[in-house]
């Protein structure tokens, strides 16, 4: 453990990321996983990858999703976990910002749902300020993926 | 320093633990394997929106497919409207009650060609089968060449609670209340309790979200989406009259 100084009050901050990135990564997949045709038809709804494709997406997300969650919550696998969560943060910031650009007005379903909504009801400020936040979580621990209370540290020491 | 000390903890770290490359193998295997079920078992039972099974009378061939509400040729100078609609879809329902009735004046004088697109994609959301009972149910009305007034009394039907659905004897009466007896109600009970165009209607949906329309309700005139300018039905007879070549 890092004796430096900062350095507990950086534990606390790593199990915070950990724990948040874990926590909203099994949130959102399991308010799709119940759901595989809704979540193949909200990634459909942006657009942006072929029609199959899509549908496979939309399938294996949450899965992988509510995996990698609880991956982090555990702290298992640390650093290899946040590069993935941290990597679909960012593709979903991609394809929010592509869809606000083209005008499509449409629920990201991050949490389940999705597909068009009216353009009054349209959140992708918040949506992308959400995933962003998270993504500084994940970057967190890609950089320092030590944190305590993991099974890293007890595991593989 | 004490090197003999440093080197027994070095021997002694590797065996602390289990093996970290097998633990990630065995993850790995399971997502893998969950996520190849998830889509096989997403994928299958689907249609690609191009089987031709089955179709009822009225299905419209063109890539969006849909049924055509006309029961007499509209005129050769007539827009055509598609009307993509949920029958559990409570927004659908308002619609109807907006502009239904005039766009059934508008069919009946043959001013439009009306293609309607049955869409069930709420049974996923709702977590039921009443889109696709009533999208079967209205399909086998528009054998029987009822189209239109079955489509009217499943939608006066629609409760109030949005996916309270429709009971058995409700989608039987709305064939007597649309007007098909005799025989035909025969032929109608067959195909409705066969669920004969089980298909159709699932191709209907895949069909309408390969053509971007993955919302209810949506209305096209001549292929442009004009549900957003809708305030009147009046607003709906000008844009037509201005289509109209």
């Amino acid at each position: 453990m890092n004796l430096q100084g900062g350095g507990r009050r950086a534990d606390f901050i790593g199990l915070l990321a950990r724990l948040i990135l874990g926590v909203v990564l099994i949130w959102a997949g399991a308010a799709k996983v119940t759901s595989p045709a809704v979540s193949a038809r909200a990634v459909r709804a942006f657009q942006i990858l072929p029609y199959d494709f899509a549908g496979y997406v939309g399938y294996a997300l949450p899965i992988v999703e509510v995996l990698i969650g609880l991956l982090l919550v555990v702290g298992l696998f640390t650093r290899a976990s946040a590069v993935l969560g941290g990597l679909m943060m960012v593709a979903f910031i991609i394809g929010i910002g592509s869809a606000w650009a083209r005008g499509l007005s449409i629920d990201c379903g991050c949490f389940g749902g999705g597909g068009t909504i009216a353009a009054s009801q349209t959140q992708y400020p918040w949506e992308i300020l959400r995933d962003v936040g998270v993504a500084a979580c994940a970057g967190w621990l890609v950089v320092r993926p030590g944190t305590p209370y993991s099974l890293d540290h007890r595991l593989f020491g | 320093m004490r090197p003999d000390a440093s080197k027994k903890i070095a021997a002694a770290a590797p065996k602390k633990g289990p093996n970290p490359v097998i633990i990630g193998a065995v993850i790995a295997a399971v997502v893998i394997v969950a996520v190849v079920v998830a889509i096989v078992m997403g994928t299958s039972g689907k249609s690609d929106g191009t089987a031709a099974s089955a179709q009822p009378s009225g299905a419209v061939a063109a890539d969006a497919g849909g049924i055509l509400a006309n029961a007499v040729p509209a005129k050769s100078n007539a827009p055509t409207l598609d009307l993509y609609e949920d029958f559990q879809c409570p927004v659908c329902g308002q619609f109807e009650k907006a502009m239904g009735p005039t766009i059934t004046t508008m069919v009946e004088a043959g001013d439009v060609k009306l293609i309607v697109h049955t869409l069930t994609f709420l049974d996923d959301n709702l977590k039921n089968g009443f889109s696709k009972k009533t999208a079967n149910a209205v399909a086998c009305a528009a054998d029987a060449g009822r189209f239109l007034e079955y489509h009217a009394a499943v939608f006066a039907a629609q409760p109030a609670q949005e996916g309270a659905g429709y009971t058995d004897a409700q989608i039987e009466e709305f064939a007597t209340t649309a007007g098909i007896t005799g025989p035909a109600l025969t032929t109608w009970q067959k195909c409705n309790s066969s669920n004969q165009h089980a298909q159709y209607v699932l191709d209907t949906q895949t069909a309408a979200e390969k053509a971007g329309v993955n919302s209810t309700p949506t209305l096209q005139l001549d292929g442009k989406d004009i549900t957003k300018t809708l305030t009147t039905p009046e607003s709906l007879i000008s844009q037509v009259k201005l289509a109209t070549k």
